[in-house]
């Protein structure tokens, strides 16, 4: 049986702004390795979002202005998205992605915007300040370390049914405040890492993809193929 | 002149003196002086000048120098700061040192501005001319998004209501805002207007900024640049005035076209020097110059490219090329797919704050295509060597081909050992700067900076 993940790339060419893509190369340069083919698709403004459709999804940051159109078109494909975070399909939403996914946002004006509310999470604007520099978390529930590189001016406080993906030992995380960067809803992980969070962090980047393929293959046993890949990080 | 901007002018203007002929130095210091003395000294300095103002994130510092190349045919002397200071202080310092034109005349001065900085130059010298190169994402930890970068030209632009603004006319951002001045656009008009496209998922501004739908083209020149149409409300591409009308050949080391159906060739690759070249020929033609004499300029513009010259290492031919964000890298990525030789690829990453310190950028670079190319051997290198091996990897590089370099200086000798004649080193600022300052000090290159 040749297995497959199907990844949709939402707004790809609208929300790329920092090398988003290269969780989606980065699954594929693993998926390779266990055999398991990736294919992926850009969902942009013109077009349906079908969670049937895919296994994986990637949502990047962008430039304010795109994010103010894409924040236009998200309701068109709200419900699809979150039927799919409720299927436990893993979603990667960075920056942009992350605000949105919340109940709400503050752009960099000043303007109050709404959220689609896949996840509990809001975000308020720092006055003329950005966190930027790298940063290093632990995952509580794992143990595992991530490290990345964050340039945020949004800070995100966490809601209800959803925790952090890590504790910061290095650099701001959500909002300089409580110590935690990210958020995890059942699969779909937001966060402030600059798009390539799972080139850096190979133990994310495989975790997420096992929980990708036993999502679609319920059936199989992963554990061989579990001890053939080996992360690598930078 | 004020008595401040006198004292000013003389501080500035000895203490350039002393750098010059003392210490070797002297590009921004003076125009410190001089600045903190009198903050307005600009007004003084620039006023006996036709200013002519070249900024955008990328291709300014060649644009520049093929501009003065150009107006050469016409002016005797051409006020310039060609060391690539460009802002407020380095232009100040550059009219410090140059020659003061004669009573009663008026010199000409083509000068390279930052994007952040032509508000502060324009509020004390008013161009004839602003000409702008492109808008790409560039080092976003410093400067923000592509529109906030252009907002910072145009609020220098407001200020001079009667200058010209020379824009690439196949980037869509210099269509996007309505001005007061007088506009004329270049491009390339090379393809039949037929084809119905979109850019590439990596590809930065590409919304209408009329009506926000997506752009189409008819045809790409490369990233964002190109003959695009909304098809939705209509807006499109404006007029060209200067085109580049035919590409017929393009190899690594020159590219032979034709602007306005004139034939030209130029000692250096790349489209987007073709963009370049484009540029200075509207300026040449602008100010009066005829095809010929533009062709003579470009003909004597082989020093012009410093950031792309070939050096001999122990027999290899070795071209070191400054990367910085996605689009630089496709370009240059793009001129070596155009290297008729099997070669060797040498990456080099820094991450200091002048090669911008988010490598995340990596990951929008069509590294993909190396594998197909005819390479025989991959380095990484660079304190950043981490990022760049894995980027390298998942590009599909095979590790049996691939050495893994930290240390700059070990990639020099293992330069020596590459099986290739030719080696292309892509490297980031500071990892440039220091292979180029090991090689002057190996004695492989000479001289000067």
């Amino acid at each position: 049986m040749t297995m497959n993940i199907r990844v949709a790339h939402l707004y790809g060419d609208l929300m790329n702004t920092y090398g988003d893509i290269g969780n989606i190369l980065t699954l594929r340069y693993y998926a390779q390795q266990i055999g398991v083919e990736v294919t992926d698709q850009i969902i942009s403004l013109e077009d349906d979002f079908r969670a049937d459709d895919f296994d994986f999804a990637v949502f990047g940051g962008g430039q304010d202005f795109e994010q103010m159109v894409v924040a236009k078109d998200l309701p068109n494909k709200k419900a699809e998205i979150i039927k799919f975070i409720e299927q436990n399909k893993p979603l990667i939403a960075v920056c942009g992605g992350y605000q949105m996914l919340g109940k709400y946002y503050v752009d960099a004006s000043g303007r109050k915007l709404p959220g689609i509310s896949a996840m509990n999470h809001y975000t308020e604007q720092q006055h003329e300040n950005r966190f930027i520099g790298d940063i290093e978390i632990q995952n509580e529930v794992t143990g595992q370390k991530y490290h990345g590189f964050e340039n945020h001016q949004g800070i995100t406080f966490l809601g209800d049914d959803e925790h952090a993906l890590g504790n910061v030992l290095k650099g701001y995380g959500n909002n300089g405040e409580d110590h935690t960067e990210g958020a995890v809803h059942k699969n779909t992980i937001g966060t402030y890492f600059h798009g390539p969070i799972m080139a850096r962090n190979g133990n994310f980047s495989i975790h997420m993809m096992f929980e990708a393929l036993q999502n679609k293959y319920p059936d199989y046993d992963f554990t061989d193929l579990k001890t053939k890949v080996k992360p690598e990080s930078y | 002149m004020t008595l401040r901007s006198e004292l000013a002018t003389l501080a500035g203007r000895s203490s350039y003196w002393f750098l010059h002929n003392f210490m070797g130095g002297g590009s921004s210091l003076p125009g410190k002086i001089t600045t903190t003395i009198d903050p307005n000294v600009l007004k003084e300095l620039g006023k006996n000048y036709d200013v002519i103002i070249v900024s955008g994130t990328n291709g300014k510092t060649l644009t520049t120098a093929l501009i003065v190349q150009v107006l050469k045919e016409k002016y005797d002397r051409i006020v310039t700061n060609k060391t690539g200071s460009n802002m407020v202080q380095g232009i100040t310092s550059t009219f410090l040192e140059a020659h003061r034109p004669e009573k009663g005349q008026k010199g000409i001065a083509v000068l390279e501005v930052d994007e952040a900085n032509v508000k502060p130059i324009v509020q004390q010298i008013k161009p004839k001319m602003f000409v702008l190169t492109n808008i790409f994402r560039d080092q976003l930890d410093r400067y923000g998004e592509i529109y906030t970068t252009y907002q910072k030209i145009l609020d220098g632009i407001k200020l001079a209501p009667d200058a010209v603004v020379l824009a690439n006319g196949d980037e869509p951002i210099f269509h996007s805002k309505e001005l007061p001045n007088p506009q004329v656009y270049y491009g390339f008009e090379n393809q039949p207007a037929t084809g119905d496209i979109k850019a590439a998922a990596n590809t930065d501004g590409i919304l209408c900024p009329v009506c926000q739908h997506l752009l189409h083209y008819h045809y790409i020149i490369y990233a964002n640049l190109g003959d695009y149409f909304c098809p939705n409300c209509g807006f499109q591409r404006p007029d060209l005035r200067f085109k580049v009308t035919e590409v017929s050949e393009r190899t690594p080391k020159a590219s032979k076209f034709a602007i306005d159906g004139h034939q030209y060739e130029i000692g250096v690759g790349g489209t987007y020097n073709i963009y370049n070249a484009l540029a200075a020929y509207a300026v040449g033609r602008e100010v009066g110059l005829q095809a010929d004499q533009i062709r003579h300029a470009f003909d004597n513009n082989q020093r012009l490219f410093g950031r792309q010259e070939e050096i001999n290492v122990a027999g290899k031919d070795v071209s070191i090329i400054l990367v910085k964000n996605p689009v630089g890298t496709n370009q240059v990525i793009d001129l070596l797919a155009t290297e008729p030789e099997p070669f060797s690829f040498v990456g080099l990453l820094n991450a200091e704050y002048a090669d911008g310190i988010d490598t995340s950028w990596i990951w929008d670079g069509e590294f993909e295509r190396l594998p197909k190319m005819d390479i025989k051997r991959f380095e990484t290198g660079g304190k950043r060597y981490k990022d760049i091996t894995f980027r390298l990897k998942v590009a599909g590089v095979p590790n049996d081909q691939h050495t893994i370099q930290p240390d700059l200086g070990q990639v020099i000798e293992d330069i020596k050992q590459m099986p290739t004649k030719k080696v292309y080193i892509l490297a980031t600022y500071t990892a440039m700067m220091e292979m180029r300052a090991r090689l002057m000090k190996q004695g492989y290159i000479k001289g000067g900076k």
